[in-house]
Parts: C-alpha cells; structure tokens; sequence
C-alpha cells in the first residue's frame, strides 16, 4: 500500500481517490475493515452489529461504477459506522437497550441513506449508552466500549462506539449524534474529529430520538477534511423532519483551506476557570488560541456566564423530552414484552422495567416529575427561560467573534468505573458540549494535543454561528495542520 | 313519560351544558402527520407507516392542509385566529395511540373566543341562542380497539385485545363551546348547526355513526335563579343526535332525582347506553390524568401572518345561515323551507340551479317540489340529490311547465314520477303522453256551453244561490276534455257563462 499503510489506515479521501485510481479495488477496501474489525472489536467493543453482506453489496456497486467508467460518489468505498441509535434497513436498531435488543430496523434514517448514497460502506451499528444517555458508553447493555488509546478507560460517550471504531481504524468515519455532547466529549477522549451540526442542519429522521430540541447527527473522522465531506453528505432540508431547515449548505471542503486571517477567535476564558478543568486540558486549549493567533486570527476573550447553568437547563429539558420520546417502548407493537402479563398496565410496567437500564429509568423519572403538574413552571418552564438566556448571551458573543474556542471535555479519558457511580460527575463531562445543544449552535471537536501526562488526548471544541460550519471547519483545520499531531492510538500502533 | 319529566325537572332547576365535539378532517388527502391516506374502515393495519405507527425515529410533518382546515372552521365561527401557535404532547399511556402522547394542542390553539347562532323549536316558540364557542384546536386520532371476552367490550377483563392503527393519526379537530346550552333539545340543535357548517366547508362528511363526529356532553344542573354551577358530569358515548338529546335528557332528570332525594352529583364521565337508554358511571381510575403537556418540539411553532388568515377567509363558502337568509329575503321562501333547503349542501345547490333555469319568481315553486316530490324520492331511494338522475334543470322546466298553465299540478306529479323513473326531460314526457293542457279559452266555453245545456237543473240550482256547485261543473268538463283543460281556465269560463245569463 502506499507509504507503508495499510487500507484501514487510510482517510476516507485517500480511500476514494485510491479506487478511482483503481490502486485498490472498494472490496479490497471494505475486507480490510472488516478484517480490522475481527482483530480488534474483541477487544474494543466499538460494534453491536457487523453488517458484512450490507458492506460487500455496497462495495460492488462500487467496483461496478468503477468498471464502467462512471463518475464516483464523494465517499465511494469509504467505511462506515452508524451509531445503533439510527435506523438501517438490513440491520437491528438496538440503541444498545435490552428493549430494543432484537428490533429490525423497518425503515432506513436520512442521514445514513444520504451517507450511502454518497458511495459510503456501511461496515456495523456502534454501540452507545442506552439510548444516548451517558458520557461514557459503560450504560449500554451490551457491555461497554473501551477507548482505543488505553483500553482502561471509557471512549466517552454516548457515541462511544462510534468515536473508538474510527480511533482504532475500523472505518474510516462514522455517524453518531448529539444531544449534550455526544459526539464531541468521545470525539476529544479518542483522538478524533468530531462535529455537532447547527440545529436543522443534518435530518433527524431515523434517529431514534433522545431529546428532540436538541439531537442533531454527525460525523467523526480522523481528518477535518473527512468530516467535512461527510456533513457535506448528511446535511440538507428534508421534507421527513419539520426542524430540518431549508438553508443552504457551504461548500465546506473550499472553507479548509481559506486559513484563519482575520478570523475573530474568542476563547471563553471563563469556561477554562471552572472547577474540574484539568490544568493539561487548560493549557492545550490556550496553545490551541496562541497557534490561531500566530496564524492570523484575531484572538480575544470572552465570558460566557450563563452558559455554566447550561448543565442543570439540560437535565430538565433532556429527561423532559426524553421521558415523553421513549413512552413508545411499551411492548405493544414491537420491541421486548413480558409473557405472562396480567393486564395492559401489567405489560406496560414490567415490560419497561425489564427492557430499560438503570440510566433510562433515571431519566424518564427526572423527566416525567419534571413535566408533572405543579412542577412544571419551576422546572421545565424555568430551564426553557435559562436556555433563552444561553441563546442571547451567544448571540451577543458572536456579535464580536466569528468562532468560540473551549475545551471539549473538562478532562482526558476516565477510567471504567470511575463515574459510573457517582452521576453528577459524569454529568460534568458535558459542560462545555451542553450550551452549543442548547443554543442550537453548531460546534466541532478538534484534537489539540496529548495529555503530558496520561498520554491521552485533549480535543478544543470550536463553535460558531447557526449554520455557519464553514467559519468552525476552517479554524479546526487550521489548527489541525499547524498542530500536526501524530493521532494513531498505542493499539493501533502495535 | 321522560318529556314530561324533564318538563318537570326544568321548571325547578336550570341545566347548564358545554359540548365538546370532536370532529375527524375526512375529506383530507393524508392524516395529520404522515402521507397515509384518509378513510373509514378497510382492512385493519393497512393504511399505516413508521410515523403513524410510532415506529423509533420516525417524525411528525405537519398536513398544512389540516391546518388550513382548521383556520377555516374558525373563521366560519368567528373565531379569533391566532398569530402564534404550537402544538403540545399529551403524555398517556393507551395501547390505541402508538407513541402513548397525543399530539393535540394546550394553551395555544388556532381558534378561539367564537361563536354560533342556533335556531331552536318551530312556528311560534322559536328562538335563537347564541353559544359561544371556547377554543378549536387540531390533534391526532388514536387508532381502534377491539376487546375480545370480558363483560363489558373494555379493557379491563378482557382475554385479549386488538389494535387498528389506521384512524391513528387521522386529522381531528376539537371544538369545545362555552356552558351556554341550556336544554337538551339546544344541545341537539347546536350540534346540527354545526354539522350543516362544516358539511358547507367540505372539511369532514361529519358522520356520528361512523364516529367522524363525535360529541360529549359536561352537564350540569342548579337551581332555578342560582348563579354557581353545580357539580358536572361528563356524558360520553352517543352516537347521533338523538342519543345526544335523549342521554341530556336522562342525565338532567337523574341529576334532579339525586338533588331531589338528598344526594349530590359526583364528578365524573358517563357512558351513554343507547339501548337501556341510560348513562352509568365508568368505575375506572381513568380520571386523575396528568397529562404532562409540553410544547411538540418535533415541529416549528406556526406564525400565522394576517396576509395569510385573509387568504383562508377568502375560501369561505356562503355559510347556511347566510344562504338562509338570503332565501328568505331575496327569493321569498318561508323561514322554514329556507332553513329546510339551506341546511343541506347538496339540496341548495341544486335547488339554486333549479332557480336560475327557472327564474327567480318561481323559487317558490321550485322550493316546493324540492321539498316535496324530490326530497320524498330521495328519501324513498336513498340516493344522494347528485346521484338521483333528475337534473335542476329538468326540475326547472317540470316547474315552468306547470306555472305556465302547459300541464296541471296533479299532471306534474305524474310527470315528475316518469321523469325520476326514466330520466326523460318532463317536456318530453308531456308531449308522449299528450298530456298537453288546454288553455285556450275558446275551446273549452265550447265544452262548458255543452255541459251546461246538458244539465238545466243544475244550473239552475247554481243559479238559485248553490254557488258550490262551480266544483262539479268544472268536474264535468274536465272530464269531457279528459283532464287536459286548465282547470283555472275552465273555472272563469264556467262562471263567466253561469253569472253572465243571469243578469
Ligand atoms: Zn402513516
């Protein structure tokens, strides 16, 4: 293979243009991560499902257009993970939940058909906390994902199973979604690129939703340019989701390579103060601004003091939405139910008991006392006022700057176990991902550096303006170029 | 026995009811949030797809034209539209609504503070009331159960159930009126009105058998003079309009017995039972719902801009109580012909063709047959006035032809019974049958001269002063001229010739 590499290691450009070379053939392509999958997932736990027949019938019609000279897709036999929370014809659509463990997916979601019909391969479902909620991927009840760079410790989460499956070079990109920053919290504890679309950018439709005002789907890669080809894919109006918006989509691939000159940076100085922001995260984070700057960008500071009472908006809204979207697992129509029940309320509590693990049942109570009569002013009403204030307090911030620079995570990967028991500090990992849901605002996970001590990468989380990706893509592959970090994790290397 | 009764209970003590009637969009294309079609019946679970199955991941997309329909009604009764508006959930678990939350509508509906004007009683003791109507809002159907075994066709108890999904997602609106209806037959005759309102939109065929419309009743009852309301029932479960007066009617009555023996009303819903003609409580826990409601936030709220309202309220049709009106004042049809004609679509549609073919002054007798021979055929086939074969212009020329002295009244009739049978033009029919009448006065004083030489002593009867006699003479020369002459005709000429030699 070309410098030494092997296909699993290549980038989803590289990919496609070495088969429209014909150097390599999209089977050979789609058999490479495959076989990587076989000799890591063992130990990863990055897949619920493989789908090998879906991932060699996509790479034929490949090599068939190949063939017949015809003009290739823009991720033509690029490998592909879906998170297990989107709907694929052909595969289960666990959302890692023992209610929905054996559910065949009846319909295919948007976004994934749109990342097919870009030429995609869709290798497996990646695992996930239960139904999204987790930062860790420990609350799936399939076992937990390992992260790629120390096998100790949590991808971070909920698309755990996505971030580690590109980390360890499984597939080149994947699809996951998020909610409070669960794409950009693993994004950054695995070493990859990670993007949060602007709210109505990418289709929700097939995504089993967790909270909808705040999911959005998107990719991680292991390049800037890989996840921009991927939105480029997935984003776009669709007449089947009523919040995807009809805005016209950048050409983000030409915003890569327009460097940071002038680009107004401010980085929010009072998210670096908060308690739990480890001293490493802080200082890659103020290398990260200082490489901008020297790049060209007009770098400032900025406060953003509402946005630390993001968190506690987020736990109302989340559960609230939540405890409403999952009332349809209910063993009626499809998905786990008890045999013996006694009565339709029987069926209901036990089937739900039985299908939800302990985080879900957590959620769902916060969600339903929160939304009960007397409570819901203080709580829904109040958190839905916080977020109002969140909106404008950006509004105003990106009156002065084009991007938002904050860390990604307070801290590196932690250990399995290390939270899973104490969930207010897992809920502290989203601190900084949580406002951008919030606000609607599109933000992207960028690795920055390596923890000097751990070893473990630290991700800077870049936002900017609704439905402005362009401005974010453009500084994170800034940084991505100046920095030049080598980001191929100890398992891979071995 | 229950008329005189409720005659009885409502001299002590006034009932206060409050509708609330909800309403499916059946002449849609699609339900309300998916592209599934619209329709009753069919084979069960065919007409369903991820979104109205509740199936994970799929989305609700708004049917603009449910909320088109939605705007129109309001309009239609004078609502206030409002410029800002969403959809909630409502959270429940029930195995007939997929995602176990309704998507309906809570401080925020599209219509509000309304109102229709219903006439109510007949002749000289009818009168008008105005109710107001509270709110109209739009939601998603539920889809249907079926409760094999057990006692009762519900849930509880039963050895197993079934579900229908394809009402489910079916547009619904839901009108609910303010406790303006103070008796049952008020009650019957607002949910009439409001049917011919919305038949005239062309929103839903409005039927209460097939449940497209369904209405239940708060009632309440309180002494004559009292100004608080006494504790409600909610009556639910009737399926026509009689059901709905009659099941007023006995919960009125009921409520009185209780009050009237000591008792109190409970609060709670009654089911009406239209065979042992009687409600009874439902002894479920059914009613201490929290429903959780929160805005949808699987769609955009609506902003309604002024232009947009005005469009709609230029698809208003001409609503019943215009049309009854108009008929009244410009056609000179009697109040209750007008109401008659009015009231029915179809039925005014046609009746107005018929006038335009046959001229306005004669919109009384065109008003006449299609009252009379027309809504008696109908009845008899049971066709639709669309489908029946008689045409307005055929009843038009049938009007003509007897208005102009060509054919008899009782001729008519027998054309009009050939016409419905045959669908021949009546002119045609009167030529066949030479029933042409004879008008021409020379010819018939030919006759009349005959008769009267004939009979001497009856005309001298007549002449004596037995002026009733006219009757039999003009018998006698229609029957020379076998039914053909005019008998108007033949009246003048009789008398002219009789009062003549007697000066
Ligand atoms: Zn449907």
């Amino acid at each position: 293979m070309m410098s030494g590499r092997t296909i699993a290691d290549m980038t989803a450009v590289e990919v496609r243009d070495a088969i429209e070379r014909k150097e390599v053939s999209a089977r050979e392509v789609a058999e490479a991560a495959l076989a990587r999958v076989e000799e890591l997932d063992a130990h990863v736990h990055a897949f619920n499902q493989v789908c090998p027949d879906l991932a060699l019938q996509a790479a034929a019609r490949i090599d068939a257009m190949v063939a017949a000279g015809e003009a290739l897709p823009p991720l033509a036999g690029v490998p592909a993970g879906i998170k297990d929370n989107m709907n694929l014809v052909g595969t289960r659509t666990t959302c890692s939940s023992r209610i929905l463990q054996d559910y065949e997916s009846v319909y295919t979601c948007t976004a994934v058909q749109r990342l097919l019909d870009a030429g995609a391969l869709p290798v497996g479902k990646c695992n996930l906390d239960e139904f999204a909620f987790g930062s860790s991927t420990e609350n799936s009840a399939f076992g937990p994902t390992r992260n790629p760079w120390d096998l100790e410790r949590v991808p971070g989460g909920s698309s755990g199973g996505s971030a580690a499956a590109v980390a360890a070079r499984m597939v080149a990109v994947s699809l996951g979604s998020d909610t409070g920053g669960s794409i950009r919290q693993p994004g950054a504890l695995t070493g990859t690129v990670a993007v949060k679309p602007t709210y109505g950018r990418v289709s929700r439709y097939g995504l089993v939703a967790f909270a909808s005002s705040l999911d959005q789907i998107g990719p991680f890669a292991r390049t800037v340019e890989d996840a921009a080809l991927v939105l480029q894919a997935i984003a776009g109006k669709d007449p089947l989701d009523a919040t995807s918006v009809d805005e016209p989509v950048d050409d983000y691939r030409a915003a890569l390579d327009a460097g940071v000159e002038g680009l107004r940076v401010g980085l929010v100085t009072d998210m670096l103060d908060i308690e739990g922001c480890a001293a490493e995260v802080r200082e890659a984070v103020e290398g990260a601004a200082r490489t901008l700057a020297a790049l060209g960008a007009e770098v400032g500071e900025v406060a953003l003091p509402m946005s630390r009472h993001g968190l506690s908006a987020y736990y109302i809204i989340g559960p609230a939405e939540a405890s409403s979207n999952l009332a349809r697992f209910d063993g009626i129509r499809y998905g786990h139910r008890v045999k013996d029940a006694e009565d339709v309320l029987d069926l209901y509590m036990r089937s739900r008991a039985e299908g939800f693990g302990p985080e879900s049942i957590r959620r769902i109570m916060l969600g339903t006392y929160a939304l009960s009569a007397g409570y819901y002013e203080a709580y829904y009403g109040q958190a839905q006022k916080t977020r109002t204030l969140i909106i404008r307090e950006f509004a105003e911030a990106f009156e002065r700057f084009d991007v938002l620079l904050t860390p990604t995570s307070p801290t590196v990967a932690f250990k399995l176990g290390e939270k899973a028991s104490d969930p207010l500090a897992m809920y502290l990992s989203d601190v900084y991902t949580i406002p951008l849901n919030l606000a609607g605002l599109p933000g992207i996970s960028v690795p920055v550096g390596l923890c000097p001590s751990t070893g473990l990468p630290i991700g800077a989380q870049i936002a900017a303006r609704h439905f402005d990706e362009a401005a974010m893509f453009r500084a994170a592959a800034a940084l991505e170029r100046a920095l030049a970090l080598d980001m191929v994790p100890p398992l891979v290397r071995k | 026995m229950a008329k005189d009764r409720l005659a009885e209970v409502l001299e002590r003590y006034e009932a206060v009811i409050g509708l609330e009637i909800h309403t499916e969009l059946t002449s849609l294309r699609s339900k309300m949030f998916c592209g599934c079609p619209v329709a009753f019946g069919g084979e069960p679970n065919t007409r369903v797809c991820p979104v109205c199955l509740g199936m994970p991941g799929a989305l609700p997309v708004p049917n603009e034209a449910a909320v088109e329909a939605t705007v129109l009604a309001g309009l239609a009764l004078e609502c206030e539209i409002a410029r800002f508006s969403q959809f909630h959930r409502k959270n429940y678990f029930y195995p007939d609504m997929p995602k176990n939350y309704q998507i309906s509508q809570y401080d925020l509906p599209f219509c509000k503070n309304g109102h229709l004007d219903v006439e109510v009683g007949e002749g000289a003791s009818a009168y008008v009331t105005r109710v107001g109507i509270t709110r109209i809002h739009l939601e998603e159907d539920t889809g249907k159960m079926i409760h094999v075994g057990g006692a009762e066709g519900r849930i509880a108890g039963a050895d197993y159930s079934l579900v229908d999904f394809n009402r489910a997602g079916t547009p619904l609106i839901e009108l609910v009126t303010e406790p303006d209806i103070r008796t049952p037959e008020e009650a019957r005759r607002f949910a009439q009105t409001l049917r011919t309102v919305f038949l005239a939109l062309g929103i839903s065929d409005c039927s209460m058998e097939e449940g497209s419309m369904r209405v239940d009743a708060n009632v309440s009852i309180r002494p004559r003079g009292a100004t608080e309301f006494g504790t409600k029932a909610e009556v639910k479960n009737m399926n026509s309009f009689k059901a709905l007066h009659d099941a007023l009617a006995y919960e009125i009555v009921r409520q009185a017995d209780l009050l009237d023996s000591g008792g109190r009303v409970v609060q709670e819903t009654r089911h009406w039972d239209a065979a042992a003609k009687r409600t009874s409580g439902l002894r479920s826990k059914e009613e201490a719902h929290d429903y959780r409601y929160f805005p949808e936030p699987d769609m955009v709220p609506f902003e309604f801009t002024d232009e947009w309202i005005a469009s709609v309220k230029a698809k208003l049709p001409e609503l019943p109580a215009a049309r009854r009106e108009r008929y009244a004042a410009e056609l000179g049809l009697p109040k209750q012909d007008a109401r008659l004609i009015a009231d029915d679509v179809a039925l005014s549609r046609f009746f107005e063709q018929a006038v335009s073919v046959a001229g306005a002054d004669r919109a009384k007798p065109v008003a006449n047959w299609v009252l009379g021979e027309l809504s008696a055929h109908l009845n008899a086939t049971g066709l639709a006035v669309e489908e029946c074969g008689i045409l307005p212009e055929m009843l038009a020329e049938l009007v003509v032809l007897i208005e102009d002295g060509t054919i008899s009244g009782k001729q008519g009739k027998d054309v009009f019974a050939e016409m419905a049978q045959t669908g021949e033009r009546p002119g045609a029919v009167v030529e066949r049958r030479g029933m042409r009448q004879v008008s021409d006065t020379d010819a018939i004083e030919a006759v009349a001269r005959r008769v009267l030489d004939a009979h001497p002593d009856e005309v001298a009867s007549y002449r004596g002063g037995k002026s009733g006699l006219i009757g039999w003479f003009v018998g006698q020369v229609m029957r020379e001229m076998r039914g053909q002459a005019n008998p108007a005709v033949v009246n003048d000429v009789l008398r002219a010739l009789l009062d003549q030699q007697d000066r």
